[in-house]
């Protein structure tokens, strides 16, 4: 007995589940927002003007493009509020000249505050995964410490 | 913290979606090392990232946001660059520029007599039109020549470009204005948004000394190669400082502020576009305080003719490049197959005008098959040459000239 009225509670759960996932168009639930189908991509008429006009193409960096290492979604998110990816991997330099880096940000290109735990961790991953890399001269100096 | 990244799900950028392409094989950078070794045949060599834009040929990109480009050096084999080589730099986005553009309006304030707010119309029907073929060139260039490597986009040696500018002579808007015998220096303002889309604070802001202002080479300019200048380039007005930093030809022009002391605008302060005073250790932090405004541009030539990396049949070899200086006065360029044990002297051709690049030839002939490296340097007028490896190591990575090289193949 008690497995029947079991078995009836989860027909009756998954009916309403599937019932309420099928209704797109909110009947079923009249407080929330009707489900609109995504428009039809743009062959609208092109605005009068377009400010995008002679623009630089839009690239989409993700946070993928960056090594898998501890510290790397917030070294995403904190750089690439202003500049792109291709930007920090480009450069491979020492901690001391990526904490030099960090103060250009903040003092010249006014980048927002960062607790002081997050930019060690960001300096962290920084030094890590973007160290020196140029070898053939230079990159040994004994006049390094 | 994920909020961040919906910058990424604008509507254009839904609309426009991702416009760039990796396509592989092109050629790596020649480096600073002058080591032998050719690159590694294994690994396969990743190329760089090329510009897929209306109106842009297939420029190397250093980086999309901001979007920096440069010309690949075979692709600077053209007397006067095309529109389309011409390399891009950006330090922050690109403005919101709609109306006409003879409307636009640039403000001259400070140390003058009479302030001037004057559209390009007026400009144009005011003040003499002149054109010039004027070397215009990222103070950044050839920086990743630098061991260690230093701050910055990695330019190698496209970050400059040759073509026709037609506008008018910012001396002659200077005159207008009446400097006050206390004008020392101006300050460059653009329109561009800063990164983070701040329209309402300057994204750079550089200046020169007055002299340099009132050289007959330094223009307001309008067009590019006799057409309408593109946006991407500065339109509706540019200012075009030929030979010294690239950042001083401000785009989308606004403002000169006339100073009477040297500018402190963002892009004046720092390691930026300085150079130190005594040498520092190459990868050492360096001392800001003991440096100097970097102006003219070092002397540099590239070869453009054969690519880096090219297989050649017949042991002559017909070569040709590009060389200039931040003052215009190249004297000559010599050529070494040998690793610089032997040179031999290019034919220079005369500058279309002062600050015009020249074009340099030779024949060369190579003693057997094999592997050689053909390098090139460039002499000024004062006989200042092109070091053998990047020399004056800084933070921030300028005035990296080293000779240029380019590695071919004779096949047997």
């Amino acid at each position: 007995m008690s497995l029947n009225i079991t078995h009836a509670v989860v027909v009756t759960l998954t009916a309403t589940f599937l019932l309420l996932a099928a209704d797109r168009a909110g009947e079923l639930r009249k407080n929330q927002p009707a489900y609109v189908p995504p428009a039809k991509p743009a062959v609208a008429a092109a605005p009068a003007v377009d400010p995008d006009k002679g623009k630089p193409p839009v690239h989409n960096d993700t946070v993928d493009d960056l090594p898998e290492s501890k510290g790397r979604e917030i070294t995403f998110y904190t750089c690439t509020a202003c500049h792109g990816v291709a930007l920090i991997k480009a450069q491979g330099m020492s901690r001391e000249l990526w904490d030099q880096s960090f103060d250009l940000m903040l003092t010249r290109h006014r980048m927002p505050p960062v607790k002081p735990e997050e930019r060690v961790e960001i300096l962290d991953y920084l030094t890590e995964q973007f160290p020196p890399r140029r070898r053939q001269r230079g990159g040994d100096n004994p006049f390094l410490k | 913290m994920p909020k961040k990244g919906t910058f990424r799900a604008s509507r254009r950028n839904v609309l426009k979606g991702v416009g760039m392409a990796t396509i592989g094989a092109s050629l790596p950078p020649v480096g600073s090392a002058m080591a032998q070794s050719a690159p590694a045949a294994s690994a396969a060599p990743k190329g760089p990232k090329l510009l897929e834009m209306d109106g842009k040929a297939k420029l190397a990109v250093l980086g999309d946001r901001p979007l920096v480009a440069e010309t690949q050096a075979e692709l600077m084999d053209d007397d006067v660059t095309p529109t389309a080589k011409l390399f891009v730099r950006n330090n922050g986005g690109v403005p919101d520029i709609t109306g006409d553009p003879k409307a636009w309006k640039i403000k001259i304030d400070g140390e003058v007599n009479t302030p001037l707010e004057i559209s390009v119309g007026e400009m144009m029907s005011r003040f003499p039109s002149v054109t010039y073929q004027l070397t215009l060139e990222c103070g950044g260039n050839g920086r990743s020549f630098f061991s260690p490597e230093a701050r910055g986009n990695q330019w190698t040696n496209g970050g400059v470009g040759c073509p026709q500018w037609t506008g008018i002579r910012l001396a002659d808007v200077l005159k207008a204005a009446g400097l006050k015998p206390s004008a020392a220096f101006t300050g460059h303002y653009g329109a561009d948004p800063t990164l983070a889309g701040e329209t309402d604070k300057p994204t750079i802001s550089r200046g020169m000394p007055i002299a340099k202002a009132m050289d007959e080479h330094t223009l307001i300019a309008f067009k590019l190669n006799g057409q309408d200048m593109p946006l991407i380039h500065g339109a509706p007005a540019r200012l075009v400082v030929p030979g010294w930093a690239g950042s001083l030809s401000t785009k989308w022009l606004k403002r000169i502020w006339v100073r009477d002391k040297e500018h402190d605008g963002p892009g004046m302060g720092g390691f930026s576009y300085r150079v130190p005073k005594k040498p520092i250790v190459p990868g050492s932090k360096g001392d800001e305080k003991d440096t100097a405004i970097l102006e003219a541009m070092p002397v540099r030539s590239v070869i453009t003719f054969p690519a880096d990396g090219t297989k050649l049949t017949s042991r002559k070899l017909d070569l040709r490049g590009q060389a200039w200086s931040g003052e215009g006065d190249i004297k000559s360029v010599d050529i070494s197959t040998d690793y610089g044990v032997t040179w031999k002297t290019a034919k220079v051709n005369a500058p279309a005008n002062k600050f015009a690049w020249q074009r340099f030839t030779a024949s060369v002939d190579l003693p057997s098959p094999g592997y050689y490296e053909v390098w090139a340097k460039a002499t000024d007028a004062k006989g200042v040459t092109q070091p053998f490896t990047a020399a004056n190591w800084n933070p921030q990575g300028y005035g990296a000239n080293p000779i240029n090289r380019i590695r071919v193949l004779v096949e047997s």
